[in-house]
């Protein structure tokens, strides 16, 4: 056996010799894969070496198909141990030399633009026709096969064998082997159906033959460049490439072409690529009236979900929005609030001072029991100062008014009267507090002090239609409206006034001052308050 | 009528001891107290039928006076300067307070009030439920004493679904259907109330947000309740209902 392969692999290497001398371009190296280097006929056009298919890491692809005669040599670095390396050489699927070692004393020296190598022929051959493979490998590594194909023939087209289509149903999956005619085939698709499976012939260069899809109207790409799957169809123990294509890679109803091209390196391939591309069109119908009830459920569930998604997001949005609103307006409203207890507390030092110095009089006087009713009031309107609430009830008012008025009496001698109309609510109905005492006070400060028992103040809160009207008159000696310095309550009171129809802007709080020689009328509407 | 008086301040123990000796004949005064011990050595000897309590007494409370009785079974009005520390506690017991200076009709009133009350009295259980309201300052009170007729109910507040005004009566509507009048005003019950979430609608409405089921627009805006009552909302209420139902 070792006879035979020794004498045909010497007849091999006499014959390249005469062939060597029918004009390889020793010269010009091209890298063919792994160590290898390649030079060829010195006219050889369309030299397509070293291709690296994506899915095939250690292959690399040289299509020769105008060159005669090639001579492949082996170059190793200066580092690397020749004597672990074999190499078996097929030429088309017969064994020339299997796993033999590097011949050390045919190795030379050879000076490569940075560096010197080892390097030795692995032979001179003639292609033409052929398929010549070689196969590289340490024995440190063996399973590192480096695999270098010289193709010598035309690569012939891809043929699609076969295209099934899968539905399943009830009864589990169902294959379908559609027809296929020379160049187009039909497919319809139902709501069962869950893909097609392209099947390609077998062949020993699969690798290089990728599948894409092209929608024919848009000409866009739908499927990009695939290659094969194996695994799933097996004939004669072989397995056969295939590719499943799911239904939803098909979004409408119309012409496809699927487009089966070999890979030949990519950034220069052949001018006359077409001859190497197999076309077929699928004619493709989407039966998409057919949708099942229960696809339409689902569909129009997904449908609402993704709306209602929408729609909550939005109303998320816009409900923060509103509550950021609402939460600056509250802030307003609170500052607004400090500003208005401010003006309350500013109101009250007047009457404080005097009411204490009538108690004092009762006090004087031996007049016990006054005194002490005199000090109770006193007290509660101390009480409501201080305590600063923002709400009282019209009876609270009402009560607070009648001490303060009450306590004025001890020092002037006026008469008053306060009338409710019998259809409010006094214990219910609130107001904000102190709102009256400062006309109140005005009343009795400029209008009647002076007129003794003559004086008199009437204090009326009324309603009408849906407004609380709160009125304070006294016939004191009035003051002409165009007055430039008003009291300093009634300044504050008109401050306050604004401040509270920044709070309550639907139910705007309305002053109105009528001043005349026959006395002072002071109307507050609260407008729509009850 | 035995009655204590415990104050910190003699000048106030003897105006209280003027103003009862003359416009309240019938309450015996059998001792005074001036701090916490003095107090309960005091009660424990002469079981008086009434106190007259000062809640802010120097670094101690009237409160810890009763904490350290193992009997109340008296009444107690609680005399304070100034109605901020306790007296939230001592309203929503449903207990009656006075405020320095005392006004001499209010403290008739007062007194009056415990006359009718002494008839039946064992262990004061609005005692029992201010000292417990004290004790554990919870975020929110979660009971109210609803002085009855004939009784004291205590009442949870999520059990309140609304009060609503009858002049000076306030009636209270609660989950379990019950409907209670009480004579107080329901301003005063919103006072109580409000800091613990409840919504003043309306003059004559006062709402616990929790049952409030929707916002209706009609008639310029009305509250659904779970209960399937409508409650009306008033003009100058509308924004405040309505941000603190937003921030719920």
């Amino acid at each position: 056996m070792k006879k035979t392969i020794f004498t045909f692999l010497s007849f091999i290497i006499s014959l390249s010799i005469v062939s060597a001398q029918k004009g390889i371009d020793f010269n010009k190296k091209y890298a063919a894969g792994g160590k290898l280097l390649m030079s060829v006929d010195s006219g050889a056009k369309n030299v397509y070496y070293s291709s690296i298919p994506p899915n095939q890491p250690n292959t690399y692809f040289n299509y020769l198909p105008e060159v005669s005669n090639l001579s492949i040599q082996i170059y190793f670095r200066k580092n690397i141990n020749t004597q672990n390396y074999r190499y078996t050489i097929l030429v088309d699927d017969k064994p020339l030399v299997v796993n033999k070692s590097i011949d050390k004393t045919q190795l030379k020296d050879v000076d490569m633009p940075d560096e010197v190598f080892s390097s030795t022929s692995l032979g001179t051959f003639a292609i033409k026709g052929k398929i010549i493979t070689v196969l590289a490998y340490s024995i440190e590594k063996p399973q590192d096969i480096e695999k270098s194909v010289f193709y010598g023939k035309i690569i012939p087209k891809a043929k699609i064998t076969r295209i099934a289509k899968l539905a399943v149903t009830n009864e589990g999956a169902k294959y379908s082997h559609l027809f296929i005619s020379k160049s187009k085939t039909d497919i319809k698709f139902s709501e069962e159906d869950l893909q097609i499976t392209v099947i390609k012939n077998k062949s020993d260069i699969d690798y290089l033959y990728y599948i894409s899809i092209k929608d024919k109207k848009t000409d866009e790409t739908i499927l990009e460049p695939t290659p094969w799957q194996y695994g799933g169809y097996v004939e004669k123990h072989e397995h056969i490439p295939y590719l499943n294509i799911p239904k939803r890679v098909f979004k409408k109803s119309g012409e496809y072409e699927v487009i089966i091209r070999p890979f030949i390196k990519d950034h220069e391939p052949p001018k006359d690529i077409e001859r190497y591309v197999t076309r077929h069109t699928l004619s493709i119908t989407l039966e998409e009236e057919s949708y099942s009830k229960k696809d339409l459920l689902v569909y129009g569930l997904i449908i609402c979900a993704v709306f209602g998604a929408i729609a909550g997001a939005l109303l998320t949005y816009v409900k923060k929005k509103e509550v950021k609103k609402l939460v600056q307006q509250y802030k307003e409203k609170e500052i607004v609030e400090l500003q208005l207890s401010s003006v309350r507390s500013q109101l009250n030092p007047h009457f404080l001072f005097n009411a204490l110095a009538g108690i004092q009089n009762l006090m004087n006087k031996n007049e016990i029991d006054n005194a002490n009713k005199y000090l109770s009031k006193f007290a509660r309107l101390t009480r409501n100062v201080l305590n600063n609430k923002e709400l009282v009830s019209l009876a609270q008012e009402k009560t607070l008014l009648d001490d303060y008025l009450q306590m004025e009496q001890l020092r002037f001698g006026f008469s008053y009267e306060i009338k409710t109309n019998d259809n409010l609510d006094l214990e219910n109905i609130e107001i904000p507090s102190m709102l009256l005492q400062p006309f109140v006070e005005n009343a009795v400060k400029h209008g009647i002090a002076s007129k003794n028992t003559e004086g008199k103040i009437e204090i009326a809160f009324s309603k009408n239609d849906n407004n609380l009207v709160l009125t304070v008159a006294d016939n004191g000696k009035g003051f002409s409206a165009d007055k430039k310095h008003e009291g300093l309550g009634l300044s504050l009171s008109k401050n306050r006034i604004s401040l509270l129809n920044s709070i309550y802007k639907e139910t705007p709080f309305v002053l109105a001052i009528n001043s005349s020689d026959a006395g002072t009328k002071i109307d507050l509407t609260l407008t729509d308050w009850l | 009528m035995k009655a204590i008086l415990i104050d910190d301040e003699f000048s106030n123990l003897e105006n209280l001891r003027t103003l009862l000796q003359k416009h309240c004949p019938q309450v015996n005064i059998v001792a005074t107290a001036k701090n916490v011990t003095d107090a309960v050595n005091a009660i424990e000897k002469h079981l008086p039928d009434l106190i007259f309590l000062d809640i802010q007494m120097g670094e101690q409370t009237g409160f810890d006076v009763l904490n350290l009785l193992p009997k109340r079974n008296f009444e107690v009005i609680f005399v304070t300067a100034y109605d901020q520390y306790g007296i939230q506690a001592v309203k929503f017991a449903a207990l009656d307070y006075l405020l320095k200076p005392v006004d001499i009709d209010e403290l008739k009133t007062a007194v009056s009030k415990v006359e009718q009350k002494l008839v039946t009295l064992s262990q004061n259980s609005q005692l029992d439920f201010l000292l417990q309201q004290i004790k554990n300052p919870q975020p929110a009170i979660s009971k109210i004493a609803l002085p009855m007729q004939s009784e004291i109910r205590y009442i949870a507040l999520s059990e309140i679904i609304r009060c609503e005004a009858d002049n000076t009566y306030t009636f209270f509507f609660l989950a379990n259907n019950e409907k209670l009048l009480v004579s107080k005003s329901l301003k005063e019950y919103a006072d109580l109330l409000k800091p613990n979430g409840f919504l003043r609608t309306h003059q004559s409405h006062l709402v616990n947000p929790k049952f409030v089921k929707s916002w209706l627009k009609e008639d310029g805006g009305v509250l659904l309740l779970t209960s399937g009552d409508k409650i009306p909302i008033s003009k100058p209420n509308k924004e405040v209902v309505k941000l603190a139902l937003q921030q719920l």
